[in-house]
């Protein structure tokens, strides 16, 4: 029950609902979300305005740009009532894995020998960052619908729905995109009650089958370097080996205090690649050092204990499977994206959501936040 | 337990998440704390090259100031490799510069230029010399046109040059690129301030003579400029830099108008003896000789000449295998070698010094023992016959008489009363002979005084080219008169003679005087860093009864009927006294090696002069000859204080 004083001077609408959406806001959630994105923002173009004096601010821009649109999305998916949303999971699903075919075919544009983006003018769009919050969506709403009752031919069902989008996303190929839905759906099905049985099997075939794709023909060589080239440091090419020396030493290179804003050699003279996607981290690091940089990681550590608590206070099981699988896409993402750079995961191309560089992964990150924030907001609706 | 419970389940999900971030805050701590010192080594030298500059070399001055070793800018015309590959004539651009260098006094053909463009081994960084010691119309022009020669630069380098010419070259050395080898090796030495003198790749570094010995001082302390590079090894800017700086400069007890003097008249002379008959109808060879002089006071190196003699540049810049042929094959000999210091020969009757020293010393004659000489001397049984060169008869000598006319007689004499012994090896060895003198130049020989035992051993050792080991009374007989059982240098004949005028003193030879601070000027002496004590490596004892004797002995043999006496007629003995000895050492099939040794003036000696000359006959007639010249500018010097211009006058 709220406090006495606050009704009295809250507004007419709150006056009149106690419960309503408005009046739920996570302030922490918001506040992280907000100061991360601005240290993204100025991490971007730390990282890509060049050596100067004319430095350049185009990705600096679109990066705003890709903020506000993001704050858009992030808005219309706290206010919709979330469990309106179940009505369409299934068409944004069917939107985004149609997307998914369209850009394996003619139609997308080949970067760095992966199909995985449709050229729009100055802006590309990366549809595989979108069917992370379909899947999410879909898995949410059929374990909702299962209550934790799943038989084999249910469970089928589920990897199927998961499979597809998976499938059609290696097929660009992007590994990392891939083990993110993976990690999405393991999640969302250990939260939505899958027998204890399945999940050990399930976690049993995904090791041999992870050792089996390691061992086989399907990866290129350079894939299988980079993968396991954090383990393995001598036995794999040099290459693989370069960019995860340099990244460290990035990193290293920031101490405790950091070099200071735009001073970073190891990130400025471009010793570390793809700063502004996938190594963004070595940027922050090298110039805010270890307070910068775990100051940074606690943010995004304190806004994953949010949507984990918001997972559990939600009103229903559909809030909390929602919340449990954007939990997943942050927390793997930021794993794998740090680890990665820090040498203890393998290198595979993923973003540091609201940190990287990128439109389809920003709005992605904002928009989930959204449906976090929606669940929060309706939790005594 | 449920394990289905939602609750449990969100459990797991927060604890593996937690995990997760605490494993990159452990990560995190440990690159960036833990393990940050190390890395960032590892990083800074990723993203930083050095390059150097080379600093001009020390100068070098000889005893009395003058600038015998000295350095000038070179221009240099260098192209930027990694410019060029962005060139888009580049062709044109080489076709063009070469046109330039041509047109403007410094030849070069566009072949050439492609060669060393193709050469690999100079850092990428580092532009590439294409031409040297170009004209300052080449700067002029490539400066007005710089836009016409894209990744073509030009600086100036010193390098050296040296006043005198080729004078004095085998004690000088020269210097030349490191090798990778010596670059391995090669302990860098620190400047006045401490700083290190490190080597590069391209490094130059003193290869011979004082410029190898002194390359730790002469040497000056690199520039060296830590350059920022990005990924691709492209410069960006500059993160520290410390000019290049002079080595120390140093002084010899060189005196070149002396040296100049010494190479002279050795040349000269062996020029005039070349293919004329010595006294038994031989014809001389005179292929090669040298000559020292020395301060017997403190075993400085006032000269050393040798001939034949070659241009130490020639060697530096490269050399063809023909012409190298040809300088090791002079009139029979190689000009390679300084004969000062590493030419061995029979010290002939100017050893007699040594013999007499050991008699006198040890009692087995005094200033008055006397023999009469026959001109024969015979040992043995079956007997063998010593005689006298030119069979000449003597008469009643006593042991100065001996020495002035040269009697070998009185000498076998003494060779025979001491065989059994080591008495004449012992003295040879506290006169300094049989081992080397430690001079600071390199490839100094040791010569050897053989005994009874060494013979043997060297008969064990080489039984082809010693087949009899045996040790016969004759082998002592002739050690008494220099011959077939010793060879000693020329430095240090010069060196027992130094100590015989000093009374006793063995010194260490020094070609070095004085380490001074870098751009010095000699005459002020607060630039001196350290001055090159005399070292003394061994006395010999010369009491009155001892020196007297072998000094009166000597004084007759530059006057009267001294053996030297022909060499210096004309020379104002009674302004400046000279003390020495003729040898005359005989070689199989070929002229005799002609030696003089000497000091003076004879009651205050302060020179000591030496002259050996291969195939030259007799002692007097050839390196007399040389030595006397050599005492015309000392004794003048001495007389007139000529010479003594600017500073450090030694005496």
């Amino acid at each position: 029950m709220l406090p006495q004083s606050i009704s009295s001077r809250a507004s007419k609408l709150s006056r009149r609902d106690p419960t309503a959406p408005l009046r739920h806001i996570d302030p922490v959630l918001i506040g992280c979300t907000v100061v991360l994105s601005i240290l993204g923002v100025i991490a971007v173009y730390s990282a890509t305005r060049g050596p100067g004096p004319d430095y350049s601010k185009s990705y600096l821009y679109k990066q705003i740009i890709f903020m506000v649109i993001g704050a858009g999305a992030m808005v219309f998916c706290s206010v919709v009532d979330y469990r309106k949303l179940h009505d369409w999971a299934w068409a944004f699903y069917g939107i985004t894995t149609a997307l998914l075919v369209l850009v394996v075919s003619p139609l997308g544009s080949e970067v760095n020998g992966a199909k995985s983006w449709f050229s729009l003018g100055p802006f590309q769009m990366q549809p595989a960052e979108f069917s992370k919050l379909s899947l999410i969506g879909v898995l949410a709403f059929l374990l909702s619908e299962f209550r934790g009752d799943i038989d084999i031919r249910r469970l089928v069902a589920l990897l199927a729905t998961a499979a597809l989008p998976m499938a059609l996303i290696m097929l660009q190929p992007d590994l990392g995109e891939t083990l993110i839905l993976l990690a999405i759906m393991m999640t969302i099905m250990l939260v939505g009650g899958l027998p204890t049985r399945y999940i050990a099997v399930l976690t049993i075939v995904g090791l041999v089958g992870v050792v089996g794709v390691l061992n086989s023909p399907l990866l290129a060589d350079y894939q299988r370097n980079r993968l396991t080239a954090f383990v393995n440091p001598s036995g794999t090419s040099k290459a693989a080996v370069y960019n995860i020396e340099q990244s460290q030493q990035a990193i290293a290179n920031g101490g405790i205090t950091g070099q200071g804003l735009f001073d970073g050699p190891q990130t400025k003279l471009g010793f570390v690649p793809e700063q502004r996607t996938d190594f963004i981290f070595t940027a922050v690091a090298e110039q805010f050092g270890f307070i910068g940089a775990s100051t940074m990681l606690f943010l995004y550590g304190l806004l994953c204990y949010r949507i984990w608590r918001i997972a559990q206070v939600a009103k229903d099981s559909f809030g909390t499977y929602l919340c449990a699988g954007v939990l997943a896409m942050f927390a793997f993402s930021a794993f794998e994206n740090v680890g990665m750079a820090m040498g203890i995961m393998p290198v595979t191309g993923i973003p540091l959501l609201l940190i990287s560089a990128g439109g389809s992964a920003t709005i992605t990150a904002l928009a989930g936040l959204g449906l976090v924030l929606n669940v929060y907001m309706r939790r005594f609706q | 337990m449920d394990s289905s419970s939602p609750r449990l389940r969100m459990s797991i999900l927060g604890v593996v998440v937690l995990g997760c971030f605490l494993a990159l805050f452990a990560r995190l701590w440990y690159l960036q704390v833990m393990e940050a010192p190390a890395l960032v080594v590892q990083a800074t030298a990723n993203r930083t090259r050095t390059v150097a500059t080379e600093a001009p070399r020390g100068r070098i001055f000889d005893a009395k100031g003058r600038v015998i070793v000295d350095n000038r800018t070179s221009l240099i015309v260098s192209i930027d490799r990694n410019e060029l590959k962005k060139v888009k004539n580049r062709d044109d651009l080489i076709a063009r510069l070469a046109d330039v260098l041509t047109a403007n006094g410094a030849p070069i053909k566009i072949s050439t230029i492609e060669k060393r463009l193709s050469e690999k081994k100079a850092d990428q960084l580092q532009a590439l010399p294409i031409a040297s010691d170009v004209t300052d119309e080449v700067i002029h022009h490539l400066s007005e046109y710089a836009e016409d020669f894209p990744a073509v630069s030009y600086e100036r380098k010193t390098v050296r040059v040296y006043p005198y010419g080729t004078v004095a070259a085998n004690i000088l050395g020269y210097t030349g690129h490191i090798t990778a080898e010596t670059l391995k090796i090669l302990e860098p030495g620190t400047d006045p301030d401490g700083v290190e003198k490190s080597y590069q790749p391209d490094s130059i570094i003193g290869l011979t003579g004082v410029e190898s010995t002194y390359e730790k001082e002469l040497r000056g302390t690199p520039g060296i400029e830590l350059v920022q590079v990005d990924s691709r090894n492209r410069p960006v800017g500059t993160e520290s830099y410390q000019p290049p700086k002079s080595g120390n400069d140093i002084q010899l007890h060189i005196d070149i108008e002396v040296q100049i003097r010494a190479e002279q008249a050795l040349v000269e002379r062996l020029n005039v003896l070349r293919g004329t008959a010595q006294r038994d109808g031989t014809i001389r060879g005179a292929p090669a000789g040298s000559v020292v002089v020395l301060d017997p006071r403190d075993g400085g190196v006032v000269a050393l000449a040798t001939a034949p003699s070659y241009d130490p540049q020639e060697l530096a810049s490269g050399i063809t295998q023909e012409r190298y042929n040809q300088l090791q094959d002079i009139n029979g000999a190689s000009a390679l070698i300084d004969r000062s210091i590493s030419g061995q020969y029979a010290p002939g009757s100017t050893f007699k010094i040594v013999t007499a020293a050991a008699a006198l010393s040890n009692g087995l004659i005094d200033g008055n023992s006397s023999i009469y000489d026959d001109g024969v001397y015979r040992v043995g049984n079956p007997v063998q016959e010593f005689i006298n060169a030119g069979k000449e008869k003597y008469g009643n000598v006593n042991v100065v008489r001996a020495l002035t006319v040269s009697s070998d007689v009185y000498f076998y004499w003494l060779g025979d009363r001491m065989d059994g012994t080591t008495l004449i090896q012992d003295a040879a060895t506290a006169f300094g002979f049989d081992k080397r003198t430690g001079i600071d130049l390199p490839n100094e020989s040791a010569g050897y005084v053989l005994t009874k035992a060494k013979k043997k051993a060297l008969s064990k050792k080489y039984p082809d080219a010693y087949p009899n080991g045996d040790w016969y009374t004759g082998d002592n007989v002739q050690l008494a008169v220099g011959q077939n059982v010793i060879v000693v240098t020329p430095l240090q004949l010069a060196r027992a003679y130094a100590a015989f005028a000093n009374g006793g003193t063995v010194y260490q030879p020094h070609v070095v005087w004085k380490i001074l601070r870098p751009n010095s000027s000699t005459t002020d002496p607060s630039d001196v860093l350290r001055v090159i004590e005399p070292v003394v490596t061994g006395t010999v004892t010369l009491p009155p009864d001892v020196r007297s004797p072998i000094a009166s002995g000597l004084e007759g043999v530059t006057s009267g009927l001294g053996t030297g006496a022909s060499a210096f007629v004309g020379f104002d003995q009674q302004a400046f006294p000279i003390v020495g000895k003729t040898g005359t050492a005989q070689v199989d099939g070929k002229a005799d090696t002609s030696l003089f040794a000497s000091y003076g003036p004879a009651l205050s000696p302060k020179w000591v002069v030496a002259a050996v000359m291969e195939e030259s006959g007799f002692g007097s007639e050839a390196s007399g000859q040389v030595v006397r010249r050599v005492y015309e500018v000392i004794a003048n010097h001495a007389l007139t204080g000529a010479g003594t211009a600017t500073n450090g006058s030694r005496d």
